[in-house]
């Protein structure tokens, strides 16, 4: 038997209490894994969509010229540019359908579009639902009729048609609202090389864009950690309340231990020990849950081939070393308060 | 090096209450010889119990020199204090004080320099407490519980034993047995004992009786 065993005891006699305690730090715990764990897991799906389909460059028409379009000449120049190469173009416009702006966006990766029905002309849910419009329906843009082929499943809020690319471009004259590229050389130089040399354009580079994005995600992730952190922290306060009773309570004890040669040292050793094992076991439990929690959300969003990056091992140790160190901090002051009692009155204690 | 357990010069131990002093121990003289079985009695409130806790550096004087065998421990750190309470000096309470929730054998383990169970089992076999080592303190009488409470007082080999009333929760049959197994404690391992009493039965076990009044010898 020494101190330690001891500490242990009084989590093991004091069940509840303990489980009440440890119930805050798990709480906190879980809340952190699972708030950083999806916004790490979100950061790699926006990574991954990055590197997919970004190229070097974007080249999109340049503010100044009051068009979300670039025209048939513009888009010529940029193809027989001798630095880049690998193009993917891309259009979207506006047009009035019945009465409601509707945007058409050309599209070449049918893979993108969750639909029912075939690749061709595919409306939104929302166009249906709104404009009437079924599997077979003509919708008339520019004096063309489309057919309608197919009805996006995945619920975008907004009036979407998606057409094939070359058709998209052809319904515009020629027109490309985005093109993207990879580049010979340095993609920032290329970049603007064609804003110098080319009017009307701006070129956005690719380290641009992910560092746009990574700055979104880290905020995200600051935000998130911010208040799984509030969690965790009421966690600890529940830590200190419960070591504070348990020296109140245990005043005759720690005399005891005092009298019979307990250094001081050792006396706050122990409680530390206490708390540190209620954040150890809270934090590892809560962990624990927030992993389950982490599945089953990545289950909802269809999100499960990023669950690996959900729980990176920096996220799973950081917690539970976090919960320790935070209920040692925790124990602190109960510790001092234990080590100063005076062993007289303290055995007069009832 | 002289011959002596406990030494004190002119100790003082004042408490304030509210705008008045009350002197607990007033220039107390004392000393005590290795190997002495010793018994203060006084009516109470003459300072007992202070100069107990004082000898076994549970409080601390106002003023005055100390010393338990041969230490001076006003002069010590208070964790060499720490050490020396569990080293030299083996405390026994009137209310016994043993740990609740801890088994008898864990009781005089806890406090133990360096381990060892078997030599904890051995005192309480000499205690009689054979085959009671998984009992907690609460399943045995307050006889038992007072022995299990001299066997924790020995378990480091102490050079003094301190006594506070260690008869005042027992009859007297369970009384004259304590006071028989620190009288052979005294007689047979040579520990210094002394006895905080107001019981004149426990005293007449020791070899020297001393009266406090007032915080002093009298």
């Amino acid at each position: 038997m020494n101190l330690y065993n001891l500490a242990f005891n009084n989590i093991r006699r004091k069940k509840l209490r303990s489980a009440l305690t440890m119930l805050g730090i798990i709480i906190g715990a879980a809340t952190l894994v699972v708030l950083l764990g999806i916004t790490a897991g979100a950061t790699s799906a926006v990574k991954a969509e990055t590197d997919q389909y970004m190229y070097d460059v974007v080249i999109t028409p340049a503010s100044s010229t009051g068009s979300y379009l670039m025209d048939a000449e513009t888009v010529s120049k940029i193809r027989s540019r001798s630095n880049l190469f690998d193009f993917r173009e891309v259009t979207s416009f506006r047009e009035n359908v019945d009465g409601k702006d509707v945007i058409f966006e050309g599209t070449n990766d049918w893979k993108q579009v969750k639909l029912n029905g075939t690749p061709g002309v595919v409306i939104s849910q929302q166009v249906a639902d709104e404009l009437g419009y079924d599997i077979g329906s003509k919708i008339k843009v520019k004096d063309q009729e489309l057919t309608v082929t197919g009805i996006e499943t995945s619920q975008v809020q907004s009036l979407y048609v998606y057409i094939d690319q070359d058709t998209a471009k052809q319904l515009v004259d020629g027109k490309v609202s985005a093109i993207y590229a990879r580049t010979n050389g340095d993609p920032k130089t290329v970049a603007d090389e064609i804003e110098e040399q080319i009017s009307g354009v701006s070129v956005e580079t690719k380290s641009e864009k992910v560092a746009e994005v990574q700055e979104m995600t880290d905020q995200a992730l600051l935000f998130m950690g911010f208040i799984a952190g509030i969690a965790l922290l009421v966690g600890i306060i529940s830590v200190i309340n419960t070591m504070l009773i348990s020296v109140m309570e245990r005043t005759r004890e720690l005399g005891i231990l005092k009298a019979t040669g307990f250094t001081n040292r050792e006396i706050k050793g122990s409680i530390l020990f206490e708390s540190g094992l209620l954040g150890l076991s809270g934090g590892v439990i809560g962990v624990i849950l927030g992993i389950a929690g982490i599945m089953v959300i990545a289950n909802v969003l269809k999100l499960t081939e990023y669950i690996p990056d959900m729980m990176p091992l920096w996220l799973i140790l950081g917690v539970i070393a976090g919960a320790t160190l935070l209920s040692v901090l925790a124990g602190l002051y109960p510790a001092m308060r234990a080590s100063k009692l005076n062993v007289v009155e303290a055995l007069r204690n009832e | 090096m002289n011959n002596y357990i406990i030494e004190f010069k002119d100790v003082w131990k004042t408490y304030n209450m509210g705008n008045t002093e009350i002197n607990a121990l007033a220039g107390l003289n004392l000393t005590l010889e290795k190997g002495s079985f010793t018994a203060v009695m006084g009516p109470s409130g003459s300072g007992k119990s202070t100069f107990l806790h004082v000898a076994g550096i549970l409080d601390t004087p106002t003023k005055g020199f100390f010393r338990i065998n041969g230490k001076q421990a006003s002069k010590l750190s208070v964790k060499e204090q720490a050490k020396l309470r569990r080293n030299e000096i083996g405390f026994i309470f009137q209310r016994f004080n043993l740990m609740s929730q801890l088994t008898i054998l864990e009781n005089l383990t806890l406090p133990m320099i360096n381990e060892d169970t078997q030599k904890a089992m051995n005192i309480l076999d000499n205690m009689g407490l054979e085959g009671k080592y998984a009992k907690r303190p609460g399943q045995l009488s307050g006889g038992e519980q007072q022995r299990v409470a001299i066997a924790r007082a020995l378990i480091n080999d102490p050079s003094i034993i301190l006594a506070d009333e260690p008869t005042g929760e027992l009859d007297s049959k369970n009384a004259n047995s304590i006071m028989q197994i620190l009288h052979d404690l005294n007689r047979n391992k040579d520990v210094s004992i002394v006895i905080v009493t107001h019981n004149p039965e426990a005293a007449a076990f020791t070899d020297q009786i001393l009266q406090m009044r007032d915080g002093n010898i009298v």
